[in-house]
């Protein structure tokens, strides 16, 4: 289970992170969550599908790293082979919330950054430093932080993304059949794709719309994505024939 | 004989007239208008819809509880079931728990889920599990929904699509908010036009024909097509067209009804997903659960218990199951009713829906599903002239009084499988001379072969063999072994062990995952369901 903590100089001043990729580290997942932004990064090495929030049902766009649960085809005892890592799996261990702040104004909020202190990667001995021996964030925390605002600045606009692919029923269920290299059969199921025919045949003023708000070349992607599910059936062969 | 010279001009059926407001009226429109789109322009230039609602009269709100059909007719509106859980106080409905039916004791109960056996398409589990009928129940062997209605659980996910499910459902609902739900719709999304004025007068064509009506604030309303909506008091098929009632309280006694409202102990209360029935002295008390408030009544039979003394059961029902407090605050509304249905429901160009066509207590909620069905036959057989109308009128009376007739069979087979002899009121419905011949032989002939699909005479029927078995084997019914060895049950026992199996395998599944029904109005409220 996760144990947030606000993360402070004081309390946090010989905390160390571990950045090597891993089982050990909460790296084993089959997808993790992404959004329009980061698109053009995942689709150079995974599939971009749709899922929903079993806690509210809303959807949100995700990369696929495998084919099963609690198994990514890129992590071996040598780490995490792709060009590209997404950014939700690196921030672990630390999350972006935001409190009032009163004194910028009424409705000001500040961003204050948070740790999950039972992650495996947070500990005193190895990994980087968080803060310096003056208590100021070294370079890894404020770099860790920029990826945090990225996120959030991405969740933000993937609201309007998702939207989009509501209104305009972009969305369908799929479900592909796999036969791997051994004749086993297996089906992937409980994603979403987007609609590329419906796409297609959208107006053009839709089309410049969704274009305006930066939709438009998150939806390609995202269906150009769809030839990444090779990557993944090779993967998965390998370890079969290997 | 010989062919019948028609005027096309003037005889296509492309006005209807809705008369009366309430759920019946508003769904009679909305189904009807989900179909057959209304046009702007005045006829004779397309199709026109018109309802016409008195201002001053109130909707009774009966049918509180739907069948799992809602669901699609909702659909086919093209209504937002988030939209529709948002706005009329609704909530899951899987069946019906029944309490006291069978013996009167504590634990007397049995249950009537929406979801039919098991490998019912292929497979009768019924003779398959009178062996082991004393270690299990038939719905709980056949089916996992009985179990989710004990943790009060929900039928399906927030993760699962709208109108999708686990397990089959219907809605508990608020049926004012949902005639003003529908209103809306109706008025803004499918064209349906609203005129608020009281009838004043029904206005006859040669031919006997309801020409127009008159109103007292907005003239006269001419159709090609009049829907009685009315409710008991059928403005146009009673009252104008004089068709009799055809009365049935020689076979279901219950003709009354004491109705109250109570609020929640807490705002976190469980909300029920069934339907609780549970038998009184001379009638039975109904139980349902909103996530505003619980709707209770007491439907009982006046002929053998006053009306003193059945709001006494009432009243300690709520105390027993709310509270003292509960049941000091409440007030009683008493609704009467003579149980019947009229000799037809189609005469001339008048069709009546709802309780205009008839009324009968509400055990099995059969007077939403009735007018689905009703305005979904007109909305499919719109006669598209006045010369086809009396064909479709005809087919349409044989239908309904056929399905009345069922629906009669069905609530009645409820009474006379009891060993209660405790009142007058549980003797007299076992009265041969009180229970129908067409039940009669079915429940001889079930005394030899449990219920199954040859017992369906029509593709539509209402009941299907499923709910009599469910109600059968639920009171305590035995089917005898058969004479024989049956070679076709020999081969089927290794199918049927299976479809067991499987059975309670998925009941712990959706015990285990199943949210409860308050957990997931709530995310309803705050998420809503997705469409996909």
């Amino acid at each position: 289970m996760s144990n947030y903590a606000l993360l402070s100089k004081d309390h946090h001043s010989g905390l160390k992170i571990i950045t090597d990729r891993g089982q050990a580290y909460g790296d084993n997942v089959m997808h993790s969550m992404t959004f329009a932004l980061e698109f053009r990064d995942i689709q150079s090495c995974y599939p971009i599908f749709f899922c929903k929030d079993e806690e509210t049902g809303t959807f949100y766009s995700t990369a696929l790293f495998g084919l099963e649960q609690d198994h990514n085809l890129f992590l071996s005892d040598t780490g995490w082979d792709a060009t590209y890592i997404p950014l939700t799996v690196r921030r672990q261990p630390f999350l972006i919330g935001f409190q009032p702040a009163p004194e910028n104004g009424e409705t000001d909020k500040k961003s204050v950054v948070s740790i999950d202190m039972d992650h495996n990667r947070a500990n005193k001995e190895s990994g980087e430093q968080v803060f310096d021996s003056n208590g100021e964030p070294t370079h890894f925390l404020q770099s860790t932080i920029k990826i945090l605002e990225n996120i959030h600045r991405g969740l933000e606009h993937n609201k309007g993304f998702i939207a989009a692919l509501i209104k305009y029923e972009l969305l369908e269920s799929f479900k592909l059949d796999i036969t791997l290299n051994d004749g086993s059969k297996h089906q992937l199921q409980g994603f979403y794709t987007i609609a590329e025919e419906k796409l297609h045949k959208l107006d053009g003023q839709t089309l410049g719309e969704l274009n305006v708000d930066g939709y438009l070349q998150p939806m390609f992607m995202a269906v150009a994505s769809f030839a990444r599910v090779r990557t993944l059936i090779d993967k998965k062969n390998a370890l079969l024939d290997g | 004989m010989g062919l019948k010279q028609l005027n096309p001009m003037n005889d296509k059926i492309q006005n209807l007239v809705v008369v009366g407001g309430g759920t019946a009226g508003w769904l009679t429109a909305g189904v009807i208008a989900s179909e057959h789109a209304c046009s702007s322009g005045n006829p004779p230039d397309g199709f026109q819809l018109t309802l016409v609602e008195s201002p001053d009269i109130a909707t009774i709100g009966v049918g509180e509880g739907t069948w799992p059909s809602m669901r699609s007719t909702l659909l086919k509106m093209g209504i937002s079931e988030t939209d529709f859980f948002r706005e009329c106080s609704a909530s899951f409905k899987q069946g019906t728990l029944f309490t006291g039916w069978q013996t009167g004791a504590g634990n007397d109960t049995y249950t009537h889920p929406f979801t039919a056996p098991h490998g019912y398409a292929e497979t009768n589990l019924a003779p398959h599990w009178q062996p082991q009928r004393d270690n299990i129940n038939f719905a709980d062997a056949v089916s996992p929904q009985s179990s989710l209605f004990s943790g009060k659980l929900a039928p399906k996910q927030i993760s699962t699509p709208e109108y999708a499910f686990q397990v089959n459902y219907g809605y508990h609902l608020d049926a004012g908010k949902f005639a003003e739900f529908l209103r809306k719709h109706c008025v803004e999304k499918l064209g349906v036009v609203h005129i608020k004025a009281n009838v004043t007068g029904v206005n006859t064509a040669d031919n006997g024909d309801i020409a127009s009506i008159s109103t007292d604030s907005h003239g006269t309303v001419a159709g090609d097509l009049f829907i009685d909506c009315s409710g008991s008091r059928a403005l146009l098929l009673g009252q104008h067209y004089k068709i009799p009632i055809c009365d049935k309280n020689d076979i279901l006694f219950n003709n009354s009804a004491l109705a109250a409202q109570v609020p929640y102990n807490g705002d976190g209360d469980p909300i029920e997903s069934c339907t609780l029935s549970t038998a009184q002295t001379a009638g039975w008390i109904w139980d349902i659960g909103l996530p505003t408030r619980r709707g209770i009544g007491h439907v009982y039979s006046s002929g053998h218990i006053s009306q003193e003394r059945a709001g006494d059961e009432l009243l300690s029902y709520i105390t027993a199951t709310l509270g003292a407090k509960a049941s000091a605050g409440v007030s009683l509304r008493k609704v009467e009713f003579s149980p019947g249905h009229r000799t037809k429901f189609w005469h001339k160009n008048c069709v009546a829906i709802g309780m205009s066509a008839g009324f009968i207590e509400p055990l099995e909620a059969s007077a939403l599903v009735l007018v689905e069905l009703s305005a979904g036959m007109i909305a499919e057989q719109l006669p598209a002239s006045r010369a086809v109308m009396d064909l479709v009128a005809k087919r349409f009376n044989e239908k309904f009084l056929y399905r009345w007739d069922r629906i009669i069979d069905f609530l009645k087979l409820h009474y006379i499988l009891t060993h209660r002899k405790d009142t007058d009121y549980w003797r007299d419905n076992c009265r041969q001379g009180s229970i129908p011949d067409s039940l009669q032989e079915l429940v001889t002939l079930w005394r030899h072969q449990s219920p199954w699909h040859r017992d369906s005479q029509h593709v539509d029927e209402m009941f299907p063999s499923a709910s009599f078995q469910y109600v059968l084997y639920g009171m305590g019914f035995h089917t005898r072994p058969n004479q024989t060895v049956r070679r076709s049950e020999l081969t089927e026992q290794k199918i049927a062990d299976r479809l067991f199996q499987e059975n309670a395998a998925r009941t712990q599944q959706l015990m285990a995952s199943m949210p409860t029904n308050r957990d997931l109005i709530n995310k309803v409220y705050t998420y809503g369901f997705q469409k996909i």
